[in-house]
């Protein structure tokens, strides 16, 4: 088929595959939209609990891919539901992958256009990034993959050196008292939290590249907590500067963590262009392999190369980064890939799991 | 056919230097040099500056009402220059320029219109607001521009003057740039109780968007020269200022929140009425608030430990233990006046809550909090507050007490 043998990718790098997905644009974001709807300094609970509900529908996805070895939604969820609703399902995947492409790469334009590179026009940082995007997903799911594991350690090292230098402007104060309201502060936050850690649902097809795809739920729950670590540690150090007060009036409340503090004696004084340089590395992760999954969907849904696919959809993602006229629209846009991505991977993968064990069954009863 | 091959190659070769021009960064880089780097910024109720008057004559002017004269403190690349090579030139390594105006964003924009250089002020310092205008703006629409601005960064430092803001960013010692000396001032927090933990723009946002009350470092000037004298008092509901602690306030209201890095008490024997030094190392204080049905009130603990560094009482009359109880006594009932000083100022002459006596009650009673948050500075002047003080004289350093 489309899989060359050489395709295959290990567990870890499927894990890493996971984080990096999942740690998008969102990070920049979730303190303010988190605290907006729990508006206690419990944010770092929920968002824990926004993380294990995120690692079950998790399993899910994964058990369901599990039912059919070497085969990716695309082409498994005909056998389940009938070739006609599974391919609508599918397209409806594609839909939502391209939206979320192109929302990371707008989000990338705004972050960096406000903060990093007043001036420069959008196409002109939208562009090459596309680019250097379909460069490499050119290659295959392998390069992807070794990228990631490069990017990976880069991001964790600088993220967690950047976020422990803001210790001098933490105060413990702003996070005290825990749950001082009682839990339905927490409850009310846990949506905005769980669909924090969409991505997880590329193992909807990443189970069909892996050598040991056994080994999935393992690669899926590392995937979830590793980034679960870095939300808390974040939302922990951005509250506990900012306060709660202070952190829903900003617009990159993580950015602005960095940007509150100066360190002398450093080599650096500033560290905020540190860590949007390696947040744009996070954001072309989960832009690329969006990107990918999108155009292997399309042509594994038609049976055709996937090259031209690649190609084709090069504008599309343009274009759809260009939708919203303002940071407004944008924050909706992200609103709204959130809620399909709650139906499609927190409810679906469910249904299609019993339909699909309820077919198993039937068919051992007939034989 | 190797030829072709070739000029394929020659051709991909001369294509990836073509599109190497195009990769190069920077598309909006401004050199340095040209850049006009600011530092410090002063506002200040709206007065025109001759220079702006005389413009006007000429026809510069256009629509607005005089309400703010925003001060720029620029770094003089010439002034700075001159004095490495040591030449006895008279620029100074700062430029203040002035406009006046009613909008923060326009005035700074006006500036284009009067000088070469671009404004560059991702490392402005400090912002310094003058007594007048915050009495008469909220602070949120004095400070609303730089809390959207994407080049001031909220680690930038705010302080309130008494008297005219930009008169503390004027300086007579040669080489200085005020700007730097505001925030090498609030460095000191080590070494005297009278300085608050500085208030970044960040953290003011937080403390503005909270409701509740807090305190500003005030500066004041007097030709070139500039003093940490007290704190100015916000109020949490208009933002605007209600008054001032005096530095003995500031000092007592350091020793009710503990926060104070070190700092001296001098007090006098009472037997020979002469001064000693009580050297503080340590500072803590805990506001524990206590619910009896609908009564709230509060004690407050503080404890620390210090240095006997400064002895008037002359040798005899010092006699040993005794001597360090009575001082350990005397420093104790100093502390005790500082903070029943600004308590009573707080409570009764200001009516509002400075000290952070809400946010203990907001921690350790979240649902009583919840309930008196709205008019808190109003039920806060007329709790009954205790204080407790406790110091302790660990050493006396170098020198032994006995003599």
């Amino acid at each position: 088929m489309i899989l060359s043998p050489k395709d295959r990718i290990t567990t870890p790098q499927a894990a890493v595959v996971v984080i990096n997905f999942i740690l998008g644009s969102g990070i920049l974001t979730l303190p303010r939209v988190s605290v907006e709807k729990v508006k206690t300094p419990d944010v770092w609970i929920t968002v824990i609990l926004g993380g294990l509900i995120a690692m079950m529908a998790g399993v899910i996805i994964v058990k369901l891919s599990q039912q059919f070895p070497e085969k990716t939604f695309y082409q498994y969820s005909g056998e389940i539901v009938g070739k006609w609703v599974g391919g609508l399902l599918s397209l409806l995947i594609v839909c939502y992958l391209l939206i979320t492409s192109g929302f990371q790469v707008r989000s990338m334009v705004e972050v960096t256009g406000f903060y990093l590179l007043e001036g420069t026009p959008i196409w002109a940082s939208t562009m090459p990034f596309i680019w250097i995007g379909l460069y490499l997903i050119i290659g295959g799911i392998n390069p992807i993959a070794r990228l990631f594991e490069i990017i990976l350690p880069i991001t964790v090292i600088l993220f967690l050196l950047v976020a422990f230098m803001s210790f001098g402007i933490f105060e413990m104060d702003n996070l005290r008292p825990v749950l001082g309201l009682g839990v339905i502060p927490v409850l009310k936050g846990i949506k905005t939290t769980a669909l924090a850690y969409t991505g997880f649902e590329i193992m909807l097809f990443l189970p069909a590249f892996m050598k040991h795809p056994n080994k999935a739920v393992k690669a899926v729950l590392v995937g979830i907590s590793i980034p679960l670590i870095f939300y808390v540690i974040t939302v922990i150090m951005v509250i506990g500067a900012l306060s709660v007060d202070g952190v829903v009036t900003r617009t990159w409340p993580s950015l602005d963590l960095i940007r509150s503090f100066e360190i002398h004696g450093l080599i650096f004084e500033r560290f905020e262009s540190l860590l949007l340089v390696i947040w744009i590395m996070q954001i072309f992760s989960s832009f690329t392999i969006s990107y990918y999954v999108a155009a292997l969907g399309l042509a594994q849904l038609f049976k055709k190369n996937i090259q031209p696919f690649m190609f084709g959809l090069l504008p599309v993602i343009y274009f759809i980064s260009m939708i919203p006229k303002n940071i407004n629209d944008l924050f909706k846009l992200g609103d709204m890939v959130g809620y399909i991505a709650m139906y499609l991977f927190g409810l679906l993968p469910l249904l299609l799991l019993i339909v699909s064990r309820w077919k198993v069954g039937k068919h051992e009863a007939k034989l | 056919m190797k030829q072709s091959y070739n000029n394929l190659r020659s051709l991909k070769r001369m294509l990836s230097v073509i599109l190497l021009l195009f990769l190069t960064g920077c598309w909006s880089s401004h050199e340095i040099e040209e850049l006009g780097l600011t530092v410090g910024l002063a506002l200040d109720e709206g007065k025109e500056s001759t220079t702006e008057k005389e413009l006007k004559e000429q026809g510069g002017e256009y629509n607005q009402t005089e309400k703010i004269t925003v001060t720029y403190q620029f770094v003089n690349p010439k002034g700075t220059g001159s004095e490495s090579k040591g030449g006895g030139s008279q620029q100074k390594p700062y430029l203040n320029i002035s406009e006046t105006g009613d909008s923060i964003h326009q005035m700074t924009r006006e500036f284009s219109l009067r000088g070469s250089r671009p404004m560059f002020s991702p490392h402005l310092k400090v912002i310094v607001i003058s007594e007048d205008l915050v009495r008469k703006y909220s602070l949120e629409q004095l400070l609303d521009q730089f809390l959207r601005d994407n080049e001031i960064r909220p680690s930038c430092l705010v302080v309130i003057s008494k008297g005219r803001a930009i008169e503390t960013l004027e300086s007579n010692e040669s080489g200085e740039i005020p700007a730097f000396r505001l925030i090498g001032i609030s460095d000191n927090e080590d070494r005297t109780t009278r300085i608050l933990p500085p208030m970044s723009l960040a953290k003011l946002e937080g403390k503005m968007q909270s409701g509740s009350s807090f305190l500003l470092q005030n500066v004041i000037s007097t030709n070139g020269e500039v003093k940490f004298s007290g704190a100015a008092v916000i109020t949490g509901k208009t933002k605007q200022l209600l008054g001032f602690l005096n530095e003995e306030e500031l000092d007592g209201l350091t020793w009710i929140t503990g926060k104070g890095k070190g700092g001296l008490v001098k007090n006098f024997d009472q037997e020979t009425n002469q001064p000693f030094i009580y050297e503080v190392k340590s500072m803590k204080s805990k506001i524990t608030p206590h619910i009896n049905g609908n009564n709230i009130s509060f004690d407050v603990k503080i404890e620390s430990e210090g240095r006997l560094s400064e002895n008037w009482v002359v040798s005899g009359e010092n006699s040993g233990k005794n001597f360090l109880k009575r001082a350990e006594k005397a420093a104790e009932e100093e502390v005790n006046r500082l903070v029943n000083n600004v308590g009573g100022k707080m409570q009764k002459d200001y009516q509002v809550d400075v000290a952070g006596f809400g946010n203990r009650l907001r921690i350790e009673h979240p649902k009583v909090w919840e309930k008196v948050k709205e008019d808190w500075d109003q039920t806060f002047s007329e709790v009954p507050i205790e204080y407790n003080v406790k110091l302790t004289i660990i050493d006396y350093g170098a020198s032994s007490f006995k003599k």
